[in-house]
């Protein structure tokens, strides 16, 4: 038992001396660096084939390249992390992290996240398949689900750190769902990259939820988010918005718009509470942005 | 490729201080603020409720109440349990237990300052302005963000959670016992009336300034410093009224003006109120 302890450990030592180890939060971050975040099961993946697709037309991304065009800490070697062209953009779900120097912040309704992440987590066999979506929502609350804090949490320190910061860009994953050439030229003016509109034409058209399925299904054991998991499920999953209203129990909804209500008037997601006809109000958090940096 | 292969090395032994990558217990405490704002003193406080017998200075306080980012992993993971561990970072989502030590963040720059200028960060005749200028733009000399990113990132998503304990360094000035008492219920610590005057008097500022005169030299976060300027300084609160300009109260308040006014510090520049409630 010690033995095979050990031997994990020498085996770690040596990849770390070799720079095979995925560095997680000791990544040394660069001053260009450009952060992709977003709390899990919020579009992150598809913004990741996005961006790849905008930034590296000449290799259009896979499931087998997008860990080596847009890194993830957790996920790609500090090697490949040291041999990648400048500036990096870089994938994480963290919470705030005043070193981050710019951020594109995804964010999306909390009602499809938590329907999302459970689908997902059946997909790792995380949850049995008829694990009640009641258990799930009420650990999705207590922020149980992953080890980024609770949506509420980890939307709430972007929030309250970076808005109206010109180093932070955030967009809706429903605004991306709907229009998304429109939110990548938003991307493309917030890094000041010379992109025309043929090659957001053609990094939307390579990031298609019918390509990433088609990727998916050739390659569905290739990358780390699916290894080992269930193949009579997708990761590619609806690729849409407000289907929670079909999914999950009214109870369910009025539980996590008591938990973070505000929040959601805030990035203007319209509770179930408010009149159809009400045009979303953005309702003010009273937070104060600590972001005053240039 | 050898100062990598010696890293590697370290962290197989369990020799490297875990910083951010701290495994985290679910008894843990942690005791929380940005930096100058009354952490070691706090320390000093609960180390004295909790281990009397261990007769807390600053030749053991990194022992009693230890520093993630200043002691190894191995170490770490030794201490008795519950472990009462300090941090100076921003929001951590595994934290289990937090008393978070705020300070009016007029009093921290200042307090800042003069650390900087004894651990030669900056030179004596810095300007006080320019310092502040850096301090609210956040071009500081550690890790953790500015005041207001630090302190937004506890206070708003914990603010009314049973697992934060919310304590101002200036509450703890002037109504030490009755802070104290909240701490050790928090905590769950059996604390009669005797047991907490005497934890704030064995870490009262003349006593922690008389154990710095004799230890000063040798604890981790004095030991490089210029031993002509003390660590604990005036120990006090509202020495910003005194010593900053106009200017740079202003540049405070417009920055942090709608969060301090939540934690409960008025603010100086009334024309800053307004501004500040506009930015929201």
């Amino acid at each position: 038992m010690a033995r095979i302890g050990v031997g994990k450990h020498l085996a770690a030592g040596v990849k770390r001396g070799l720079g095979l180890h995925t560095p997680g939060k000791s990544l040394v971050i660069l001053p260009d660096d450009i952060f992709l975040v977003s709390f899990p099961k919020s579009g992150n993946t598809w913004t990741r084939f996005l961006l790849a697709n905008l930034r590296f037309p000449d290799e259009p991304a896979t499931w087998a390249n997008i860990d080596r065009l847009i890194p993830d800490p957790t996920g790609t070697t500090k090697r490949d992390f040291d041999r990648m062209p400048r500036p990096r953009i870089i994938k994480s779900h963290e919470c705030f992290d005043p070193r981050y120097p710019r951020v594109i912040n995804i964010v999306r309704d909390p009602r499809d996240v938590v329907v999302s992440q459970y689908h997902y987590h059946r997909k790792i066999k995380k949850i049995a398949d008829d694990s009640p979506i009641e258990t799930f929502v009420a650990r999705f609350l207590a922020g149980e689900t992953c080890p980024h804090g609770s949506w509420g949490q980890n939307v709430l320190t972007w929030i309250a750190t970076s808005e109206g910061s010109p180093r932070y860009l955030r967009l809706r994953y429903e605004d991306m769902v709907a229009d998304t050439p429109r939110e990548l030229r938003k991307i493309v003016a917030f890094l000041g990259f010379n992109t025309t509109p043929e090659q957001i034409a053609q990094a939307v058209e390579r990031s298609s939820a019918d390509r990433m399925r088609k990727l998916e299904k050739e390659h569905p054991d290739q990358h780390g988010l699916m290894r080992g998991s269930r193949k009579d499920l997708t990761f590619v999953r609806a690729a849409g918005s407000g289907g929670w209203h079909k999914d999950l129990p009214v109870p369910m909804v009025e539980k996590i718009e008591a938990a973070w209500g505000p929040i959601m008037r805030h990035l203007g997601y319209k509770l179930s509470t408010q009149a159809p006809s009400e045009a979303p109000d953005y309702e003010s958090l009273g937070i104060f942005s600590g972001s005053t940096r240039q | 490729m050898i100062k990598r292969l010696i890293a590697g090395g370290k962290h197989f032994l369990g020799l490297h201080y875990p910083g951010r990558n701290l495994r985290v217990f679910p008894d843990d405490v942690f005791l929380v603020s940005y930096p100058k704002s009354g952490n070691t003193w706090t320390r000093f406080l609960i180390a004295n409720l909790v281990y009397p017998e261990k007769h807390p200075d600053f030749a053991n306080i990194n022992e009693l109440i230890p520093d993630p980012e200043g002691i190894t992993k191995r170490h770490l993971e030794q201490l008795p349990r519950p472990r009462y561990l300090k941090s100076h970072q921003y929001f951590d989502p595994r934290y289990p237990k937090i008393i978070h030590i705020v300070r009016d963040p007029r009093d921290v720059v200042l307090s800042e300052y003069y650390f900087d200028i004894k651990r030669r960060a900056i030179a004596d005749d810095f300007p006080l302005d320019k310092f502040v200028a850096r301090f609210v733009k956040g071009e500081l000399n550690h890790p953790y963000g500015t005041w207001g990113e630090n302190t937004a990132t506890w206070f708003y998503t914990r603010r009314n959670s049973p697992r934060l304990l919310l304590v101002t360094y200036e509450a703890l000035q002037s109504e030490g016992a009755r802070q104290m008492a909240r701490i050790a219920e928090f905590i769950g610590v059996p604390a009669n009336t005797e047991r907490i005057a005497f934890a704030l008097e064995q870490s009262s500022a003349d006593r922690m300034r008389e154990l710095e005169k004799k230890q000063g030299h040798l604890w981790s976060s004095t030991k490089q410093t210029r031993q002509d300027k003390p660590f604990v300084r005036s120990a006090k609160s509202g020495g910003w009224k005194r010593e900053l300009s106009e200017a740079s109260i202003a540049e405070i308040e417009s920055a942090w003006g709608g969060l301090m006014q939540e934690l409960g510090y008025e603010l100086a520049v009334r024309s800053m109120v307004h501004a500040g409630t506009e930015r929201g």
